[in-house]
């Protein structure tokens, strides 16, 4: 499902040059749970950004659903991004002037899908996520842990196969993280690979497998 | 998509009022001075009194006489007399030609100082230009042969020196030393009507024909503009051809002077040029000047709205990058901004037309434009094609020119600087 070979990034900045990722292999099947987990800066972000092709690896290869991934031409990564994989975000970003309902409709948008078919999968998304009665509430209106299923809903609105979540209860409380890890579980169930990066030892082990970051490299 | 575009932007913008209100407040005040200015310069162009057909007229710009060698003198003027008479009306391209001068004239009446214009035309000048009559009728080359003292009046003046009487034809008006017969009574001429701002008209052939004093620094100069009239706007390069020709001929026979005429013009090329007469450049550099100050005083809002736009670049870079995250390619995002950068002209493009309405409405009488020395133009409607088209051009260049470049810095934007995790 995807697989990484040799993958190194540096990020530079005027004065300091900061080895993010260096010489990552990692393979996750089909249908897997993966939580990566490591310590603040090691570089968990940077590596669910390359698989999410929302940033380039200066070195080495990756490979989603049997794709090779080589250049990176905006139309065909966006077309990628679109179809592969669904964000999920510590900070939910949800687009504030949006309510629920347009917010979870963004990934479709971008696809050549009629509006009702559109409004079927909205609706089908916000109901696996229970939001389905705060439809027409904005961002702003709405709880931490509502806003995250809202992130989530959008997520997988786009039946997406892969879930990338970058610490999706970090903001949350613990109750409210627990609800967040039971709809991405079912999610799971249902045959999405999922790589989700926490801080929370006893939520990765309700996962399938933990991948350790230190310092840019996969340790254990 | 389109529909999309159109609901998202509808979103932003009325969630982001400040931004909204000021772009919309820039873009209508400047809309609303494009729209009056091209009202009023629409109607001086295109006539909206006598002049009714000004598309087809060219009329004579300044004569500029100096003499041969260099650091000479030079004067400025119109036409002499006889300079139109023998030579200019007997050119052969235009339907009509006619000679006539104008200046004001003061008189008064019941203890009131009035100021008015008067115009000394030949016959032609009623077929040149298309004066509704009230009463009477013009005087013709025939008239004139047995009576040059018949004069055409303004409602207006016949009002001033009549009253309110039916018919007036056969009274006199008297003009300094002349006794005028009232040949026939015209509708007011709208203060548009730059050329033919007057309330009386005379024949010329009042006055006897004077050879030119040979003491006078140019024989040709005089007060005399020379309007041709062509049957269509086709005829107007072999008019000014024939002009100019005719100019030479002159200026060639004369081995002490020499002459250069301006034009003859159109109505916008007269425009364009009266603000200084004196200026010895032509309409064609003029209007370059004032496309130029144009450029300028329309770049300016743009930029302020260019500005405005890179500004919120930051402000949308979490949106830009959420929506790259979930597939937007930078294209499409790109034609997103400009379609509500666009969009947003447009609308403060039509508020600035009912603005510009609501500011004639409200202030047309005091408002005015001037257009000439000691002519202003009270502001009215006219709304026509063009004057829309001028303004719906104006607002989509806004919208491409100030949207253009912060979209596509926008669009180019890494989605992971945006998407830093943390606490928000
Ligand atoms: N855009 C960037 N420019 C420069 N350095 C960066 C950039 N993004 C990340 N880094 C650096 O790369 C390293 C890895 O960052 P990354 O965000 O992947 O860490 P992380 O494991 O996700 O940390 P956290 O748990 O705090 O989210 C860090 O040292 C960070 O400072
Ligand atoms: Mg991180």
């Amino acid at each position: 499902m995807i697989k990484l070979e040799n993958i190194r990034k540096t990020y530079r900045t005027q004065s300091v040059e900061t080895l993010a990722l260096d010489n990552i292999n990692l393979e996750v099947g089909p249908g897997e749970f993966v939580s990566v987990m490591g310590p603040s800066g090691c570089g968990k972000s940077t590596l669910l950004n390359i698989i999410g092709l929302l940033d380039e690896p200066d070195q080495g290869l990756l490979q989603l659903e049997g794709n090779l991934i080589t250049g990176y031409p905006d139309k065909k990564t966006a077309r990628l991004r679109n179809r592969m994989v669904g964000f999920i975000f510590q900070s939910f970003h949800l687009i504030k002037e949006l309510n629920v309902y347009d917010n979870v409709e963004l990934p479709l948008i971008y696809r050549k899908m009629p509006a009702g078919e559109r409004k079927k999968r909205v609706i089908e998304a916000l109901e696996q996520v229970s939001l389905s009665n705060r439809m027409h509430h904005y961002p702003s209106q709405l709880s931490g842990g509502q806003c995250q299923r809202t992130a989530i809903a959008r997520a997988l609105a786009g039946k997406p196969a892969i879930i990338l979540a970058d610490e999706p209860t970090g903001n949350l409380d613990s109750t409210v993280g627990k609800e967040v890890m039971n709809i991405l579980t079912d999610l799971n169930k249902s045959g999405t690979t999922i790589v989700m990066v926490t801080h929370d030892e006893l939520l990765a082990k309700a996962t399938h497998r933990i991948i350790r970051l230190f310092d840019g490299r996969l340790v254990g | 998509m389109f529909k999309n575009y159109l609901r998202t932007f509808w979103k932003i913008a009325s969630q982001n009022r400040l931004f909204t209100f000021l772009s919309l407040f820039g873009i209508s005040l400047t809309i609303m001075f494009v729209m009056i200015l091209s009202m009023t310069v629409n109607k001086v162009v295109k006539g909206s009194g006598p002049e009714k057909n000004l598309k087809h007229i060219l009329t004579t710009g300044r004569l500029k006489v100096r003499t041969q060698e260099k650091g000479g003198n030079e004067v400025f003027s119109q036409i002499e007399r006889y300079v139109g008479e023998d030579y200019l009306k007997k050119i052969k391209s235009a339907e009509h030609i006619s000679m006539f001068y104008s200046y004001t004239w003061e008189f008064l009446r019941n203890g009131i100082q009035y100021t008015t214009g008067f115009m000394v035309t030949d016959a032609e000048f009623w077929e040149v230009f298309d004066f509704e009559f009230v009463q009477g009728k013009p005087y013709t080359n025939d008239d004139l042969r047995t009576q040059t003292n018949l004069a055409v009046i303004t409602e207006g003046l016949k009002e001033m020196f009549f009253g309110d009487v039916d018919t007036v034809l056969g009274k006199t008006i008297r003009f300094h030393d002349y006794l005028l017969t009232v040949w026939g009574v015209v509708k007011d001429v709208p203060p548009t009507s730059q050329n033919l701002l007057s309330g009386l008209f005379f024949p010329y052939a009042l006055f006897p024909a004077e050879k030119p004093n040979p003491r006078s620094f140019s024989p040709y100069s005089g007060p005399y503009t020379i309007a041709f009239k062509a049957n269509s706007r086709k005829e107007f390069s072999a008019i000014r051809r024939d002009v100019q020709s005719v100019i030479q001929r002159i200026d060639a026979a004369d081995p002490k002077l020499a002459l250069v005429l301006a034009g003859p013009n159109t109505q916008m090329e007269n425009l364009l040029a009266v603000h200084d007469p004196e200026d010895q450049e032509g309409p064609s550099a003029k209007s370059r000047k004032y496309l130029l100050w144009g450029t300028i005083f329309l770049l300016l809002p743009i930029v302020n709205l260019m500005a405005l736009n890179f500004a919120r670049i930051r402000e949308r870079g979490e949106e830009i990058a959420i929506r790259k995250s979930f597939g937007a390619s930078s294209a499409t995002l790109r034609s997103q901004f400009i379609f509500e950068n666009i969009l947003l002209t447009l609308i403060g493009g039509l508020l600035g037309v009912l603005l510009s309405f609501l500011v004639v409405a409200l202030l047309g009488n005091t408002l005015s434009i001037p257009v000439k020395a000691g002519t202003t133009v009270p502001m009215s409607f006219s709304f026509d094609f063009l004057v829309f088209g001028i303004a719906l051009g104006v607002c989509l260049l806004f919208g491409l020119l100030s949207g253009v470049l912060p979209a596509i810095r926008m669009a180019r934007m890494k989605p992971v600087k945006y998407l830093k995790g943390g606490e928000i």
